[in-house]
């Protein structure tokens, strides 16, 4: 169980004026959703809450500390992300990559254990690319790729999971089994930060949302209260149709 | 200048006066060219000359029986080639040398590899380091090889007919009218001498004058407009091997050069001039012929 | 289920690293044998081995120990070093290709050997100022790419590329205004040259101890490789990691350079065989660079003074002429 609390803080998105400061608290089993167009500063937010990024203005506190004052180790341990890029310019299998999920919790001197080894399995097995894991990353398709990072971040298996886009690249199956995942997680106590494009993933899956604006405005709230056609359709530049399905709003874009 | 390096011995034969009497009269000691005294015990049994030159010079100064090792290229006198091989004098083979056991080595201060030669001096070796740069160095190196190797009437007969040699050129062209020279020490890129260099005192020796006496570096790199503005009145080269004069046939293609126009053009062949050894008395009597040649033709 | 067997877990742990590491450990053994079995002077092989077993008659013993062993032992130590500072420079710059000397060091350090020569000094100062040369290359780079405070992998490259090729017209310059008979030794020095190796202790100690000390590092290096935002998320602390690596890649450049010239295509070469057939695990890849690149470099030695002596090549023609054909032949046969 961890939260990550946003204290007046800003995003420092590089050649942008200082927007909207953040202050709010994800809890455990909470699911939230980071909606915006492109450049609004998704990746940048959340790379600032993994503390890759240093915030323009605020704190970020990690369990009631302040999160630069954690180790990056120590940090590691709570707290996981999922990339939109990957770098797979040396050769490496599904296994290994998916093992170094393992990374912050063993000593320099130690080799993995058959724990680590099992929890690995586990992952790549909830990811449905178990019958991969001798395969060089190098030579898998872009979903099988995004499904590899994905089980990195399970067999890590922190607190909170920061992911960038998960579902980039995924079958449409596999778009519904990664949220699934996800939302099993939140319901074990996880908090989950998410970067979507996808409005409708967004409304089904999350429980809470964080709307960026390209111009540094920013809103946020529980799903039911900020997706509302209006808000988005500024927030898009785009107009959209609404439909309702088993409760939940869809949303269409409008020609 | 012997009699300088014979004090130098017979110094050091005084030093050693606490010894028996049999060792004193075999224990010969000499100063090297980077004034480091080298002592035998008893004349050089085993020898290896790590230059062409010194291969020369030890053959010249009547130690050739007792060489052991050459480096390639030791062509002279032909002899020498009949000794084990070192390869080559930029890089030794240190391992054949040191199996070979010499009790002398004559190595070349500016040629061989600096780095070979402290560990040829850790192993113990007895290393004579030569560099002559006068004529003068030419007769001592001579009287200080034949020492080494016991040898000394030799050397003191090869050494003083070299003197000799030199001394009659001397007194025969120190008031001969000049002739402005460009002596080519390789072809591509261009190189010649300056006044530091052996080659140069051969040049003032015939009564010459080397038209890059000046220049700061003794073997300079040069390109062909500046021998057409130095505008020499001989060019005299070496070649590849010994025969070779198409490096002179260069020089055709300018005819108003005045060496050219005068056809002043000479081969002489580069183991004769480039190697400070006895030979360069003969190198010196064609150079300075061609001198002659070309001052015969200024009417 | 997968095929796990070739997995890291439990005792397979020790047949994942130690079956590769004492094949090579076994091979250097013997390449170490060969290299000091032979030799111009031509001792059998009975006779060296009474020597190494402490007999033999003073010369023979001089020739071993005192002229093939140290010489041996510098190969091995300079092939070692130069194959594990390839393979941090290639983790480093996230880049397969990279090499040791891609940062300009080389360069650095055969300004300050060849000016020493240029000077006529003898070998340690040759040694020292190849040294000095080549840490000043090192603080010149670093300095340069790290200046604005923004300081990536491929910002530290193109100053280094740079950089060297500077070192390079420095060079030239050099060979070009150098007396001619100084020629030949600075042509051997810059295709890396063994006879420049006083003793080999310093870089066999330096050898060992990095292999020591780098092996815990062994699984950040392979997050690193990753990219830093995926280590730094997997709790590496990036920075100091990368800074680390840079200093040791460079001081085991240094070490290597200023014990036998800049001898090319190892640090290249070797990292990149080896991850060619044992996968990317550095804690793997690390150790066996040392022992591959040692062996490598002391077999092309060997050939180097034996093959047309008594005349002498410089060892870095023979490690291309065995590296080369070795090298196509894995990446023909794991395609």
């Amino acid at each position: 169980m961890a939260n990550l609390e946003l204290k007046a803080m800003a995003i420092d998105v590089p050649g942008r004026a200082q927007g909207d400061t953040l202050s709010f608290c994800m809890e455990a089993g909470q699911i939230w959703g980071v909606l915006g167009p492109n450049g609004a500063g998704k990746t940048t937010f959340l790379q600032t809450l993994a503390g890759l990024r240093a915030p323009r203005a605020g704190h970020i506190h990690l369990n009631q500390r302040p999160l630069h004052t954690y180790k990056r180790r120590a940090i590691a341990q709570q707290l996981g992300l999922v990339f939109q890029e990957r770098h797979d310019d040396f050769p490496a299998t599904v296994m290994e990559t998916a093992l170094m999920g393992r990374h912050p919790f063993l000593s320099p001197w130690q080799m993995e254990s058959a724990d680590d080894i099992e929890l690995t399995l586990e992952a790549l097995v909830a990811l449905d690319i178990d019958h991969l894991a001798d395969r060089l990353v190098s030579t898998l398709s872009g979903g099988e790729r995004q499904r590899v990072s994905i089980a990195t971040l399970m067999t890590q298996n922190p607190a909170i999971w920061l992911a960038d886009e998960p579902t980039n690249h995924l079958d449409l199956h596999h778009q519904v089994a990664t949220l699934e995942l996800m939302a099993q997680q939140a319901a074990q106590g996880k908090t989950l930060v998410m970067c979507l494009h996808d409005l409708n993933l967004a409304a089904r899956w999350c429980t809470h949302i964080l709307l960026l604006y390209p111009n540094g405005q920013a809103c946020w709230g529980d799903v039911a209260s900020m997706l509302q056609p209006s808000a988005l359709e500024t927030l898009f530049n785009q107009r959209l149709q609404t439909a309702w399905i088993d409760g939940k709003p869809f949303f269409i874009p409008a020609r | 200048m012997i009699n300088q390096w014979i004090l130098a011995a017979f110094a050091c034969l005084l030093g050693t006066s606490s010894l028996l009497a049999d060792e004193i009269a075999q224990t010969r000691c000499v100063v090297d060219d980077k004034r480091r005294q080298i002592c035998l015990d008893r004349p050089a049994q085993r020898i290896a000359t790590l230059s062409p030159g010194a291969t020369e010079l030890m053959f010249a100064a009547g130690g050739g029986d007792q060489v052991v090792a050459v480096v390639a290229y030791s062509d002279y006198p032909l002899e020498a080639q009949q000794r084990e091989s070192l390869g080559s004098h930029t890089r030794l083979d240190i391992e054949k040398l040191f199996a070979l056991q010499p009790d002398l080595v004559i190595a070349w201060v500016t040629g061989n590899p600096a780095e070979q030669m402290e560990r040829l001096e850790a192993l113990g070796l007895n290393v004579f380091y030569l560099e002559p740069r006068r004529f003068a160095d030419v007769s001592s190196t001579l009287l200080r090889l034949a020492h080494l190797a016991g040898s000394d009437d030799v050397g003191q007969q090869v050494a003083q007919a070299f003197e000799e040699g030199i001394n009659s050129l001397q007194q025969r062209y120190q008031n001969a009218s000049p002739v402005r020279v460009f002596y080519q020490v390789w072809n591509d890129p261009i190189m010649s001498v300056n006044h530091e260099h052996l080659i140069h005192q051969v040049i003032e020796l015939c009564g010459g004058e080397n038209v890059f006496a000046d220049l700061p570096r003794m073997i300079p790199r040069l390109d062909t407009e500046s021998i057409l503005s130095a505008n020499p009145e001989a060019i005299l080269a070496g070649g590849m091997g010994e025969e070779n004069q198409a490096w002179l046939d260069h020089w055709q293609q300018y005819p108003h050069l005045k060496a050219t126009a005068d056809q002043n053009l000479y081969f002489i062949p580069p183991s004769l001039i480039q190697r400070p050894t006895p030979r360069l008395l003969q190198g010196a009597e064609r150079f300075c012929q061609a001198l002659d040649e070309a001052r015969a033709k200024r009417q | 289920m997968p095929n796990v067997s070739k997995l890291p877990v439990g005792s397979s742990i020790h047949t994942q690293y130690l079956i590769p590491l004492l094949s090579l450990a076994l091979l250097s053994a013997l390449a170490l044998l060969f290299s000091v079995t032979q030799g111009s002077s031509g001792l059998p092989l009975r006779e060296v081995i009474n020597v190494l077993i402490g007999q033999g008659d003073p010369l023979q013993r001089t020739l071993i120990l005192d002229l093939r062993l140290p010489r041996t032992l510098s190969a091995f130590a300079t092939g070692g070093l130069l194959a594990v500072a390839g393979a941090l420079m290639q983790i480093l710059l996230r880049n397969p290709l990279a090499d040791p000397y891609i940062l300009g060091l080389s360069g650095g350090a055969a300004v300050g050997a060849l000016g020493a020569m240029l000077l006529g000094l003898g070998a340690l100062l040759v040694s020292g100022s190849a040294f000095l040369g080549a840490l000043l290359a090192t603080l010149l780079v670093f300095g340069l790419a790290h200046g604005s405070g923004s300081w990536t992998p491929s910002r530290l490259l193109l100053t280094g590329v740079v950089v060297a090729s500077g070192w390079g017209a420095i060079i030239t310059l050099m060979l070009a205004l150098s007396p001619p008979q100084r020629l030949p030794g600075m042509l051997y020095w810059l295709m890396g040259d063994l006879s420049y190796a006083q003793t080999p202790w310093p870089a066999l100690i330096l050898l060992i101890c990095i292999c020591a000390v780098l092996t815990p590092f062994g699984r950040s290096l392979n997050v690193l490789a990753r990219g830093p935002l995926q280590a730094a998320a997997l709790g590496v602390a990036v920075k100091p990691l990368e800074a680390a690596i840079f200093f040791l890649a460079s001081l085991l450049t240094a070490i290597a350079v200023t014990t036998a010239g800049s001898i090319g295509f190892i640090g290249l070469i070797v990292p990149h065989m080896l991850r060619l057939v044992l996968g990317n695990d550095q804690r793997l890849i690390l150790p066996a660079s040392a022992l591959a690149g040692g062996t490598l470099l002391t077999i092309a030695d060997t050939f180097a003074r034996t093959l047309i002596a008594p005349e002498q090549l410089p060892v870095g023609v023979l490690t291309a002429l065995l590296g080369v054909p070795m090298f196509l032949y894995l990446l023909h046969r794991t395609r």
